[in-house]
């Protein structure tokens, strides 16, 4: 086991629903013994791997998922073969476990793995993959910041925005933001999330526009119109130039904050020397190229590019391999905090803590903590965190109408944004008497739209986008909490897209693509009389497709009392994966279903045994004996975009520390986890506060 | 080459005297070899939103050359002698925002795959130039009809993406390392800079850090490569020292920036075809500035919407428009150009997809040609056809003039005749009589249909009856809509209706039946 390494995930950081009872107390200097197998960097793995996995692998599974003539669900085993690929592909071993455990696999047609072999993965896997991972946090990796992080970076840094000089008119979109309007967007990284921008390179064209955008930054910036500005760096400038005191100060100003940290002396006297000798017109030219210069270059651009770590422990690794970790230093930290908090760099305060060294004071992280999620920046928590986590810009395709579009997109933005930083209950989430509305989604809210202040358009305005009011649900039993938000349910079309975004965002769980030759779901043939969930229950019976749809359909199903449009239709015209009739919208829906008379039915089982019978029920079941895999599955969703990574197996015992602090073990007499607690143990946590230092240049 | 300009003046000027402008030899120099050829033809578009209100555009009566512009041309009259006014264009009754709007420049809004006319001209003009063409506009994306946001179409038929910012423009075509030798070198000091701290970083690096820099290290060299080619090549400008436009207060100073730049731009020959669209043709803008505190579009339907609060806010935006189009001309006449000016040598299309705005009626809509193009336009001119014109012919006879010869376009087989001096006498309208037939609480009326121009009578129409006062038509919204009387403005018709007597004169309450004495019905499917 590690060597000489005290970690902060003890007692229950194993917490896996599965095998609580085998749990084990971890304390990792017990292991001592153990030592010639090392967490996650043992040869031992694979040979534990050879000798009790692979053989039930080949017996049970190669004939589907190896290298058979058609690998079913992209799983192919036969491909996992050393330590690395066994240790990367965490994720699928626990899925296996869950179908072998459920009996959803093998396929009902083949034989079945007996009670002896399910035993022997289970220790296998509990052994392999639970109890002798270390948490360990990743190395220091430079990453470029995102599109988002470096307009708000830009804009901390000079005091105004880079806009779009141009008038605004209702219902067309603009693109304001220059830097958002002329940077490439920015594909989601491994994570899912756009900060992670590890899979998305400099190009040449993306340094092309930062250098057209730092033209335009520095034109302002040094403009006589913008001399107000300026002059609060550099004090009142009289006549037309910079004195080179000024043109000094600015520069030492920049470089200091451009970097995100204290430059070291040699940087800041080359950077200082351009401008020697230099004035008026001539100095100032000097001026602005040096600081062109330092706002393209890679400590700006890149983040934790000068960081080091402190504080060092060595751990033993393989034969002959040692790697270290160690507490990332001040600036370093106070960079992390600022971008997963408001993706954003420090504020002059959190720099100053940096400074001084305080911020690794544990009184002072908690305060700078509480006060950066009270600050309105605190709002990035949703605008990017949450957007990106639930697909929320999906939203705006669902109406043509900026305004309409804009307002069931910004309702559940607006409701994850007090969720985050008013600090409610993790699993208010999908259970909450609180929304967000205007009156374009009043219409949703029949029973208490009444206490909306009112709302009258001016005289000649045809239709505007409108903020927000809170409002308290008092008269709307069918809606509360994200699922039920009618943006959402739209931007989902049918069950099975519903489902699977439910399984895939709130639960947690990965799926694969569905093999290509499934087809469509037959109408219904004369003489019969089958709802649309009859017709697709028949569609995909067989047992490759109720792998994955048996835990999609009973969510996707349950949500079938809302329309296509969101509106709430327990009785009504359902009918979800409808074909859209052409050339005439207003044809009734799905013509070949004559079924429409009957009740839709919204109940369901999920594949753990719950029964339900409407999204109330399945709600109640999703807040009390589903819970912890809902708030694990919130837990590494935070933690991933708080570390703008994909989350690793060394991250595990972390997300399982942080869950069962957060459910308190499903105590509801204990006051229940809110998000300021998730926030506080992420920002605690060891992958956030550390980094394991980086390899040794190799030439 | 110091041609610095005071920007104030630069920008502020159209209400005074021409510009002074030195005379840059750059067009001799482009035309080298090429000299028999004289100068380039530009081709330039300016698209007015939501449509015209009719009685204050119109021009009723006159002849080809002795005519009396409306008044919501005066802000462009004195232009009278570059103008060529074209009227009875379009031939759609009814149509829809974005339809009207694809067929401003594509002839038909069904001819979908195929470029806007812009576009083929500037595939046969714009070569060797900066920008083959540019695509401007003022707001933003309208998504609710997406086509009322566009006007250019490129060879699939897929919309051009248009750009509205004018210091984004200003800076693409003026401030380019690519033109701009003073930015080259400027970005050549960068590149150096930058690679002395990332080579000075890497030094001390650990494996991760050194691979970022490794790959930062080569994007500064394949740029610093990039420089290198385009100095050995580079067809630059000595613009360096124009001013940029400032962020703009308020709309009109947005559009003259943008007026400056696209005149500036087509002299300098960095692009030879620009299309520019003053509001998505639906625009919901706001003119504060003017005073005015409704939408656009709101206003623009006045019928609906009439009080004569409305309508005199919708003249305001309206005159503002033609005070554009007069901003651009005077600065095209005010760049030297060879042996004349700008405008001498260019081809402006000004005009809307739709002529009445509150009926969307797509018929006598706005289009008025301006400048010479060299030769290939005679103006000084009021065209009036008899019968309602397809855009399609008049883009067919664009393409002709510049030599990109189409056989047809948008369903149009001919060329529409009369804009230089080919005959067109067959199209002109033919003598007509007018009278008036009463009868049993009916009366029958043949004259020129149009609205009243008195603006307190928006609902209003009259017809024309030589030699007698016109009679008055005061109908409800059903009849005026079903009967698309917007749509036979400006054209003979022969009226019935009920009649009663209003201060001694006939009134008509009711239309029982309308033809039309040359033209066509109009179409009854949407357009």
């Amino acid at each position: 086991m590690v060597l000489g390494v005290r970690l902060p995930i003890s007692e229950s950081f194993a917490g896996n629903a599965h095998d609580k009872d085998n749990t084990q107390n971890k304390d990792n200097t017990q292991d001592e013994t153990d030592s010639d197998t090392p967490a996650g960097f043992s040869n031992a793995v694979t040979k534990s791997y050879q000798t009790s996995v692979q053989p039930l692998l080949k017996k049970h599974c190669f004939q589907c998922h190896g290298d058979g003539d058609e690998v079913h669900g992209e799983v192919n085993f036969q491909k996992i073969e050393t330590e690395q690929q066994i240790k990367v592909a965490f994720e699928l071993w626990s899925d296996v476990l869950e179908v072998i455990d459920s009996g959803t696999m093998p396929p009902e047609t083949e034989p079945r793995l007996t009670s002896t072999e399910i035993a022997l993965y289970k220790a296998w896997y509990q052994r392999e993959l639970v109890d002798t991972i270390q948490s360990l946090p990743d190395v220091l990796r430079p990453r470029r910041l995102s599109a988002h992080e470096y307009r708000q970076t830009l804009r901390t840094l000079l005091g105004f925005e880079l806009e779009v000089s141009i008038v605004e008119a209702e219902q067309t979109i603009v693109e304001k933001s220059l830097v958002m309007k002329l940077l490439p967007v920015d594909p989601p990284g491994p994570s899912g999330f756009k900060n992670d921008t590890s899979a998305n390179p400099l190009t040449t064209n993306v340094w092309e526009q930062y250098s057209f955008l730092i033209d335009d930054a520095l034109a302002q910036w040094l403009s006589i119109e913008g001399r107000e500005n300026l002059e609060r760096i550099t004090g009142p400038v009289v006549g037309e130039h910079l004195t080179s005191t000024q043109c000094e100060k600015l520069l030492k100003w920049t470089l200091r904050r451009a970097y995100r940290r204290p430059p070291a002396a040699e940087t800041m006297a080359t950077s200082l020397a351009v401008l020697d000798g230099k004035r008026g017109a001539e100095l100032e030219s000097a001026l602005r190229i040096e600081l062109k210069s330092v706002l393209m270059s890679p400590p700006f651009i890149y983040r934790s590019l000068l960081a080091t770590v402190d504080d060092i422990e060595i751990v033993s690794g393989q034969v002959g391999s040692t790697f270290s970790y160690g507490r990332v230093d001040d600036h370093e930290l106070a960079e992390r905090l600022s971008y997963f908090l408001w993706g954003d760099m420090p504020d002059d305060r959190l720099m100053r803590l940096a400074d001084e060294g305080k911020l690794r004071d544990p009184d002072v992280y908690a305060s700078e903590t509480a006060r950066m999620l009270a600050d309105p920046k605190s709002q990035n928590l949703a605008n990017n965190f949450g957007v990106e986590w639930f697909s929320l810009n999906e939203i705006s395709k669902v109406s043509n109408n900026p305004p309409v579009s804009h307002a069931l997109r910004q309702q559940p933005i607006d409701f994850l944004n007090y969720l985050f930083t008013e600090g409610r209950p993790l699993l208010e989430l999908l259970d909450s008497k609180v929304t967000f509305v205007n009156p374009h989604t009043a219409k949703f809210y029949p029973g208490d739209r009444k206490r909306m202040a009112a709302y009258r358009k001016q005289r000649g305005i045809e239709v505007e986008a409108v903020p927000n009011q809170r409002l308290e649900l008092i008269s709307t039993p069918e809606r509360g909490g994200l699922l039920t938000m009618p943006g959402v349910l739209a931007m989902n079309k049918g069950p099975v897209m519903r489902g699977t975004w439910m399984l895939e965002r709130v639960m947690g769980e990965h799926l694969p693509d569905p093999p290509a030759n499934v087809g469509q779901v037959k109408p219904n043939q004369p003489g019969e009389n089958l709802t649309f969930r009859e017709r697709f229950e028949l569609h995909r019976s067989n047992s490759t497709c109720a792998v994955c749809h048996n835990k999609i359909d009973p969510l996707g199903f349950a949500m079938q009392a809302y329309d296509a449009g969101g509106n709430y239709r327990p009785s009504g015209v359902v009918n979800g994966n409808k074909r859209k009739p052409k050339n005439n919208k207003k044809q009734p829906q799905d013509t070949n279903n004559s079924a429409t008379a009957k009740t839709v039915d919204t109940s369901g089982r999920l594949p753990s045994g719950e029964i339900f019978d409407d999204y109330a029920g399945l709600q109640e079941i999703l807040v009390k004996s589903q819970r912890h895999t809902v708030i694990e599955n919130i837990v590494k969703r935070t933690l991933s975009y708080a570390l703008a990574r994909e989350l690793t197996i060394h991250d595990m015992p972390t997300v399982a520390d942080i869950s069962s602090k957060l459910d308190r073990d499903g105590n509801l007499a204990v006051q229940e986890g809110t998000y300021h607690d998730l926030i506080r143990l992420v920002v605690n946590s060891l992958p956030f506060t550390h980094a394991q230092t980086q390899s040794p240049k190799h030439d | 080459m110091p041609w610095q300009l005071d920007r104030r003046r630069f920008l502020r000027s159209a209400m005074g005297p021409l510009l002074p402008l030195p005379f840059l030899n750059l067009m001799e120099r482009k035309a080298s070899g090429a000299a028999a050829d004289g100068p380039p033809i530009r081709f330039m578009t300016l698209f007015k939103p939501n449509g015209v209100h009719p009685p204050s555009w119109s021009i009723n009566g006159g002849t080809e050359f002795d005519f009396r512009m409306s008044p919501l041309m005066q802000p462009f009259a004195k232009h009278k002698q570059d103008l060529l006014i074209l009227d009875n264009m379009g031939d759609f009754g009814f149509s829809s925002h974005a339809n009207s709007t694809r067929r401003f420049l594509s002839g038909h809004h069904r001819n979908t795959k195929s470029a806007s006319v812009d576009q083929l001209i500037a595939d046969r003009i714009g070569k060797g130039t900066s920008y083959r063409s540019l695509e401007l506009t003022t707001e933003g994306l309208f998504p609710n009809q997406i086509g009322c946001s566009y006007i250019s179409y490129d060879s699939n038929g897929d919309p051009i993406p248009r750009e509205s910012d004018p210091q984004l423009i200003f800076d693409r075509i003026f401030r380019s390392p690519m033109r701009n030798p003073s930015k080259r070198r400027e970005m050549k000091s960068v590149l150096d800079r930058v690679s002395e701290d990332a080579k000075s970083l890497s030094r001390t690096a650990g494996a991760e850090d050194r691979q970022t820099l490794d790959q930062y290290l080569s994007v500064v060299r394949s740029t610093e490569k990039r420089l290198e080619s385009i100095a050995a090549t580079s067809n630059d400008i000595p613009k360096a020292t124009m001013e940029r436009p400032l962020a703009p207060a308020n709309l009109n100073e947005q559009v003259e920036s943008m007026l400056d730049l696209i005149s500036l731009a087509l002299w300098t020959d960095s692009t030879r075809c620009v299309t520019y669209m003053l509001g998505n043709s639906n625009s919901r803008m706001i003119f504060d500035f003017l005073g005015v505190k409704e939408q656009h579009h709101y206003l623009s339907h006045f019928f609906r919407n009439f009080s004569r609060q409305n309508l005199d806010a919708l003249l305001k935006i309206s005159l503002w428009h033609m005070e554009k189009f007069d901003y651009l001309l005077t600065r095209m006449k005010s760049y030297r150009d060879h042996e004349g000016s700008l405008l001498d040598h260019s081809v402006v299309l000004y005009g809307s997809g739709m002529g009445h705005s509150d009926n969307h009626t797509a018929t006598r809509i706005p289009i008025i040609l301006a400048g010479q193009g060299g030769g290939l336009l005679k103006t000084g001119r009021y065209v009036r056809y008899a019968e309602n014109q397809q855009l399609g012919r008049l883009h067919l006879a664009l393409l002709k003039m510049f030599d990109a010869d189409h056989d047809s376009f948008a369903y149009s087989t001919s060329p529409l005749p009369g804009l230089n001096d080919s005959d067109f006498t067959p199209y002109r309208e033919q003598p007509f009589q007018s009278w008036v037939k009463t009868g049993d609480g009916t009366i029958t009326v043949q004259g020129r249909l149009r609205l009243s121009d008195n603006l307190d009578e928006a609902r209003i129409f009259l017809i024309d009856v030589q030699g007698q006062p016109p009679i008055r038509i005061d109908v409800a919204f059903r009849d005026f809509h079903d009967f698309n009387l917007a749509y036979h403005c400006g054209t003979p018709v022969k009226i019935t209706g009920s009649v009663t007597e209003k201060n001694g004169q006939p009134v008509i309450t009711k239309v029982q039946k309308l033809d039309s004495l040359f033209g066509k019905k109009p179409g009854s499917a949407n357009g």
